[in-house]
């Protein structure tokens, strides 16, 4: 039994590696790799996401780098004390009614007393840890769902497909807000949460390609040649659909840390005192007049990690498919 | 004869692409006369296409027309002189680009694209394309053209125009289509119709009846024709005067029986022992060896040695332009092959080469190759 | 045939969504940890009230007939009681929903006015310097978070320069008794539009950028068309190709785009009404989660739903509209 279920897999793979041997090369790792070191924009945001993801790592590996202020930052009671709003300083050169701003806090502090910059780099780690995390649940659960609907069509398509639209028909920052209501309002929820929303994206671009790969010759003779479905969906339609969905991924990590900041603004994301970005806007809200400068440095940490992002699925799209770039 | 409606000498387009310059028309020079269909003839790739685009001087960039001379009656469409400072530059009499719009395109060369199912706009109405058409190349008002345009259909063969005016695109069959796209151009009255490879799409039973009926239309509106194609069986059909094109060159020209009777270019005759022949019984269809090269790189000497069961050594040394090889009272017969004698290069003492063509086909070739030497 | 055919076809396709949505939000309200009535009566409520609340609100019966009751009830118009504010949680909905609709429907529409102009240009002068600066607004437009952008208006054109009012929303209908020194109605449409500039803005920029890079790539395909080829060589201009050939059929994937983008913008609407202190749906529902108040959250959670659902429906209907081929039945 063994061996005949491993012989004829082998057959369609040599089928598709000869047959379809120049797809195969246009829609591999290494292709792709080539093709965004060709193009300008993709290695700007490489370079960026690279920058981000390194303090991120940084932060989380060793906080004691950016001293006083991460330290703060991490260990200060939430507990509101006034005196230290009066710290609440302007960043290095400008001047506000709370004082003269600091080399030692060169963004200036909040309303804590507490260094913005630190708090800046470490709310990378959220930042960057939500946007992979919650994509990459979206990434698997929207391929297994997409990859078995197609595959299967029928009452199973039928159904998850509902479940799919029905998903996407709550708005997604509702959804979340509401998912994170009914089972913790927390880091891990908020991930799943936005993951979950990122679910029907993947599942139609990998039903999609489903329905027209499973037509395909090459697919027919694998199930002909007996072998099992899991093994087709796994081991030929999914890494054929490489390019379109690492595209999407890319732009859905940005899509992601726009979500969770926007719930951490709204109080739905991590908690204090662990620092991310829109929980210190949110914060910054009260301050504003006094203390702009507050409210404009996490907004511009967010705009340059999501424009990376941005930059580099835009980059690989042109690189994977020339026809849409001219 | 007259003088020609349409004259292209020497005319070149080139693609400047990242991976260099495509030479995709390259030096190709023919004449249309009013009420001719000429036919050009290729394989894809041949520059065909490009060459038509020319003529209307619709090439797409990063393509441009780099040289030669394009005259329609009396005007130039396309015509280049060295200025003061050395450098090419457009002659003043060429159209400029609002006289090609508003005198040329449409008004008296129209074109019909090869794919009816994209050439047609998919949101407006059938009949609403026709009519703004109309309007702009006859300035007539939008009644009359509608008027026009109905007509037109009907005389295309759609059957209940009236109606069928309202409907979209995706409402006709290809055929259905292709019908409109000739009421199109018919209906703009133009001297000259580019026809690009109209059948192509098509089912060989349409294909049929389209070209009865454009026969039967040229007949009667008296149209002249620049056809493309690479069905030989087509330009047997219609065409009066054929241009075969081979990467991006003219190497053969003439009437259309002197090209399938007394066939002087092996390209020529490759092409037509790729086709069956209702006026030759034949064992086996033989399709042309090897693949075109790529236009970017052309090979020396003559492009299709490469290819030629003919091909000698000087074939790869001596690029041979094409000359009138007929006899004084006869057609022009231009071929460019330096087997002919009017060559005088040395091809009779020059030792065969190995080409991708194989000894069977060459044996084959002689049979009909043979004759015209 | 046509249109109105496809229109009911397609409301009649929304019904299992709709029936999905009362079913995730109901199941996601039965799982808030917590009890409502011990919220709405405080610490230590009297002997025997929790239980007459309970059973007032349905509360002590099985999940299973509380959810066919609750179906039944929105099929009949009754989303239900507030157990918080003890009133109708439909009532309460309809006071918050135009705010909602009036600032979204305007985030569009200044999206799309500043969008498909800035897309035209973009593909007719690709790689030109306009295409540029076009693609580097948009791109920076898809990657800001709208609730920044309204902070930042704030605290430049309220805070410093005094131009627009830095919260609020009064509706341009709302009565001028209601409305703090407006006399006539026009007073309150001016009053109304001059509040409305800067959430309008924050909200709308993310669906700009967006349109702007669909226009863009979609007029270019477009411009490559066949059809684009075939009136250039009937002498069609250039002006007129990109006003009417090539434009209405690159419309096409903007409308889908404006369709989807409707629920990023509906839940932008929460983040901009909680910048701009607008009391609109999503302030509402970030209100009913903040009193676990079962019956107004998933009232709220479902009115948004609809909301998507109908503007989802109204785009295609456009889409259709402009695409023959849709309602002329190629996909029915």
């Amino acid at each position: 039994m063994a061996t005949e279920t491993d012989t004829p897999t082998d057959t369609p793979a040599n089928t598709e590696g000869t047959g379809a041997g120049e797809i195969e090369a246009r829609v591999g790792l290494r292709y792709t790799l080539r093709q965004v070191r060709r193009d300008t924009t993709a290695r700007i945001g490489i370079y960026t996401i690279g920058f981000i993801t390194v303090v991120a790592v940084l932060a989380s590996i060793d906080h004691y780098v950016f001293g006083y202020g991460v330290a703060e930052a991490i260990w200060y009671s939430p507990v509101q004390d006034p005196e230290q709003v009066e710290r609440l300083l302007p960043p290095v050169g400008m001047e506000n009614q709370f004082g003269q701003g600091t080399l030692e806090h060169p963004m200036g502090t909040d309303h804590r007393g507490r260094d913005i910059l630190g708090r800046l780099f470490y709310g990378t780690r959220i930042a960057i840890t939500v946007g992979f995390m919650a994509t990459a649940i979206g990434l698997i659960g929207g391929t297994l769902i997409g990859a078995i609907s197609g595959y299967y069509g029928g009452w199973i398509d039928d159904v998850l497909q509902r479940f799919t639209e029905t998903i996407y028909a709550i708005p997604f920052l509702v959804l979340v807000i509401a998912f994170m209501t009914a089972f913790g309002r927390n880091l891990t929820f908020a991930m799943v949460g936005v993951g979950i929303t990122s679910v029907p994206v993947f599942n139609r671009l990998i039903r999609s390609r489903v329905v027209s790969v499973r037509e395909e010759d090459y697919i027919e003779a694998a199930r002909a040649a007996g072998v099992k479905d899991r093994n087709i969906i796994f081991r030929h339609v999914i890494p054929n659909s490489f390019a379109p969905v690492l595209v999407q991924a890319t732009l859905q990590i940005g899509v992601s840390i726009l979500i969770v900041a926007g719930l951490s603004f709204l109080g739905f994301g991590a908690q204090p005192p662990t620092p991310s970005w829109g929980q210190m806007l949110s914060a910054s809200r009260n301050y504003m007049l006094p203390a702009p400068t507050f409210s404009i440095f996490p907004g511009i940490a967010i705009l340059i990690t999501v424009i990376g992002f941005n930059i580099l699925g835009d980059g690989l799209q042109d690189a994977l498919d020339p026809r849409i770039n001219n | 004869m007259s003088e020609p409606l349409l004259s292209v000498r020497d005319l070149k387009t080139q693609f400047f692409t990242e991976d260099g310059t495509v030479r995709a028309v390259d030096g190709i020079s023919f004449d249309v006369h009013e009420g001719e269909i000429v036919g050009l003839v290729g394989e894809s790739g041949a520059g065909k296409s490009v060459a038509t685009s020319s003529i209307l001087r619709l090439v797409d960039s990063p393509g441009e027309i780099v040289g030669g001379e394009i005259e329609f009656k009396g005007e130039t469409i396309f015509g280049l002189e060295t200025g003061d400072d050395g450098e090419l530059r457009p002659r003043d009499e060429m159209l400029t680009e609002q006289e090609m719009r508003e005198q040329i395109r449409g008004r008296e060369i129209a074109i019909i694209f090869q794919d009816p199912m994209e050439s047609l706009n998919p949101v407006f109405t059938v009949g609403g394309q026709l009519r703004e058409f109309i309007e702009i190349n006859r300035d007539l008002d939008s009644d009359e053209a509608k008027k026009e345009a109905i007509d037109m259909l009907r005389e295309v063969g759609i059957p209940a125009p009236e109606s069928r005016y309202d409907e979209y695109p995706h409402q006709f069959s290809g055929g259905m289509r292709q019908r409109v796209l000739i009421a199109m151009a018919l209906a703009c009255q133009p001297d000259l119709i580019i026809a690009d490879e109209p059948t192509t799409a098509l089912d060989v039973t349409v294909e049929g009846e389209i070209l009865e009926m454009v026969t039967d239309l040229q007949e009667r509106y008296d149209t002249s024709f620049v056809w493309v194609t690479h069905d030989m069986s087509v330009v047997a059909e219609i065409c009066d005067r054929v241009n075969v094109m081979y990467l991006g060159e003219i190497i053969e020209q003439a009437e259309v029986n002197d090209l399938f009777y007394d066939t002087k270019h092996p390209y020529t005759t490759a092409l037509l022992d790729s086709m069956p022949r209702p006026d030759r019984t034949v064992d086996e269809l033989r399709p042309i060896e090897g693949v075109m090269p790529e236009a970017i790189d052309p090979p020396a000497g003559c492009r299709f040695h490469s290819r030629c069961p003919e091909a000698r050594k000087v074939c790869r040394e001596v690029h041979p332009e094409p000359r009138d090889l007929s006899e004084e009272s006869e057609a022009i017969h231009a071929a460019a092959c330096v087997k002919h004698d009017a060559f005088d290069v040395g091809y009779d003492e020059s030792q065969p080469i190995d080409t991708q063509a194989g000894g069977g086909f060459s044996a084959g070739l002689t049979e009909t190759g043979g004759d015209a030497e | 045939m046509g249109l109105l055919r496809y229109t009911l076809w397609r409301v009649a396709q929304a019904i299992p969504v709709l029936v999905g949505i009362i079913t995730i939000t109901f199941f996601l309200a039965n799982q808030i940890p917590g009890d409502p009535v011990e919220i709405m009566l405080g610490p230590s409520p009297a002997q025997g009230q929790v239980e007459a609340i309970r059973a007032r609100y349905g509360l002590d019966r099985p999940a299973y007939e509380r959810f066919l009751t609750y179906l039944s009830g929105v099929v009949t118009g009754d989303l239900g009681r507030s157990i918080y504010y003890d009133r109708p949680v439909l009532e309460m909905i309809l006071l918050r929903l135009p705010v909602t609709l009036y600032l979204t429907v305007s985030a569009f529409l200044f999206a799309i006015v500043t969008a498909i102009p800035l897309g035209v240009i973009s593909a007719k002068r690709r790689n030109k310097p306009a295409d540029h600066v076009s693609r580097i607004v948009s791109l920076i437009g898809v990657s800001t978070p709208s609730f920044w952008i309204g902070l930042m208006l704030i605290i430049v054109f309220a805070f410093h320069l005094g131009w627009f009012p830095a919260r609020g929303l009064p509706l341009p209908w709302a009565s001028p008794a209601d409305i703090r020194g407006a006399e006539t109605q026009l007073q309150v449409v001016w009053t109304s539009l001059h509040h409305l500039a800067m959430p309008m803005v924050a909200l709308g920029t993310l669906q700009m950028a967006q349109i702007t890079r669909i226009e863009r790539s979609s007029m270019v395909e477009s411009l490559q068309g066949e059809y684009v080829k075939l009136a250039r060589a009937y002498g069609v201009s250039e002006s007129k190709i990109a006003r009417k050939h090539a434009f209405q059929v690159a419309q096409l994937p903007v409308i889908t785009i404006i369709g989807l983008g409707l629920s990023t913008a509906l839940g932008g609407a929460v983040l901009t009404e909680t910048v701009f202190e607008i009391p609109g749906m999503g302030r509402l529902i970030i209100t009913a989660i903040n009193n676990q108040d079962y019956e107004l959250i998933m009232g709220t959670t479902f009115m948004f739903g609809v909301a998507f659902v109908v503007g989802v429906i109204v785009t295609d209907i456009a889409y259709a509209y402009i695409d023959p081929r849709v309602a002329y039945g190629e996909e029915t």
